[in-house]
């Protein structure tokens, strides 16, 4: 049991290691994140009224979108390299590999984010009550998308002619969160019974993803 | 011991291997030869238990391999033809993850040492994408001393090596063949063992 927690741990380090030497990609989502807000600043006009009105909408647009781009190096590299295999040979399960992955995924793409949002909800003119909410909604949605995207990035192993096929299944499975994100913001009298319709579907994806995910990535290395 | 009774694989009615047969146990090496596509690589995979056998069975300690998988996996390191290190990091960095997820007790002073015999010792602080395909193959194998498990299996480990480092490996092979372990790889090039069995697909 102490081994394996220590095994756990020490995946954990990996993908620290990893993703400080990729660190470029993490500031490529947010910059993409950012210029995008600008886009959409300049686009709609800077009316506080309008942009407080979308803001929230738009903001979790851009989430989803700079999401896809971070999608194809979920599995990707450790799939080419040969890592996935060794790590399921040294006694980590396809299933806890997934789990393992989303964690990370979670942890070292989503959370630069959490930091990055208060910054895009000043551009957009966002009430801080509502920045609390917006920060709320991201923890439970975050998790929902990494899961989602595990999924998709998973059965991306299995498609390499088509990426951007992933990136549409995240989005579409995404629609429910963004419909109870948003909601939960502006409607805050609902705050309790909304995030716990977003934490039912946090549950569901969280567990389907591993069975989905270990599949996919079995029959890859399989065909591979 | 593993041993592989009548196994076949044939994939969309197209033979890959048929009929192979072999026990692997203490202090054996099998080598698997045969022509590019002869299905070296499958069989390997097969063995895994990452391919499904047509027919046949895989016996681990007198048991169906499906049923003691992971005590199989706990004995066993592979390397395949991809090369594991990850490229970004450097030689240090990669030996250092590999030792935390393989809970490896091998100490420094002999990876050290086994670094400066491959003359990699130079080159431990350069990024894995900055080294040669031979380097990078050097550096992969190192993987067997710092996993430190009875069995070896391993695809084409001297693609990309100079004869001076097959010479040094194919020793590292007969001494873990004398401290009791086993090796199956396949190959293209005529290595010979004091001991060894040939298997030709």
């Amino acid at each position: 049991m102490y081994n394996f927690l220590k095994k756990l741990i020490n995946f954990f380090y990996r993908e620290y290691k990893i993703n400080l030497s990729g660190f470029h990609d993490i500031l490529t989502n947010i910059s993409f994140f950012f210029i995008s807000i600008f886009i959409f600043i300049f686009s709609i006009g800077p009316e506080k009224e309008t942009l407080s009105l979308l803001s929230v909408g738009i903001v979790w647009s851009l989430i989803l979108l700079s999401l896809t781009l971070s999608l194809r190096k979920f599995y990707q590299d450790d799939f080419d390299n040969g890592n996935l295999l060794i790590l399921h040979l040294n006694g980590f399960s396809f299933e806890l590999i997934c789990i393992l992955k989303t964690i990370s995924h979670f942890i070292y793409v989503q959370i630069p984010f959490l930091i990055s949002i208060p910054i895009a909800s000043i551009l957009l003119n966002i009430s801080f009550d509502k920045i609390y909410y917006l920060l709320v909604t991201f923890l439970f949605g975050s998790l929902i998308l990494s899961n989602l995207g595990s999924i998709s990035s998973s059965m991306n192993l299995l498609n390499q002619r088509n990426y951007l096929l992933g990136s549409i299944i995240v989005m579409i499975f995404s629609i429910p969160v963004i419909i109870f994100s948003v909601a939960v913001i502006n409607q805050e009298e609902n705050f309790h019974y909304l995030i716990n319709i977003l934490l039912g579907i946090l549950l569901i994806v969280f567990a389907i993803n591993p069975w989905a995910s270990g599949a996919c990535l079995k029959l890859a290395l399989q065909n591979n | 011991m593993l041993l592989v009774q009548n196994l076949s694989l044939y994939r969309s009615n197209i033979k890959i291997f048929d009929d192979v047969n072999f026990s692997l146990g203490s202090s054996k090496i099998i080598i698997l030869k045969g022509k590019n596509g002869s299905g070296k690589t499958s069989l390997l995979k097969t063995i895994l238990f990452l391919l499904q056998p047509s027919s046949g069975s895989i016996y681990w300690k007198s048991k169906i391999i499906k049923k003691s998988i992971y005590d199989f996996y706990n004995n066993l390191t592979f390397i395949g033809d991809k090369n594991t290190s990850i490229r970004q990091l450097t030689i240090t960095e990669n030996i250092i993850i590999w030792k935390k997820i393989f809970l490896s007790k091998v100490g420094n002073e002999e990876i050290n040492n086994i670094l400066s015999i491959l003359k990699l010792d130079n080159f431990k602080n350069k990024k894995i994408n900055t080294l040669s395909l031979g380097q990078i193959k050097k550096l992969e194998l190192l993987r067997l001393i710092i996993e430190n498990k009875k069995y070896w299996i391993l695809d084409e480990p001297f693609t990309n090596l100079d004869t001076e480092t097959i010479d040094i490996i194919a020793q590292s092979f007969e001494d873990h063949c004398k401290n009791e372990g086993s090796i199956l790889f396949s190959t293209h090039q005529d290595i010979r063992f004091k001991m060894f069995e040939e298997i030709i697909l």
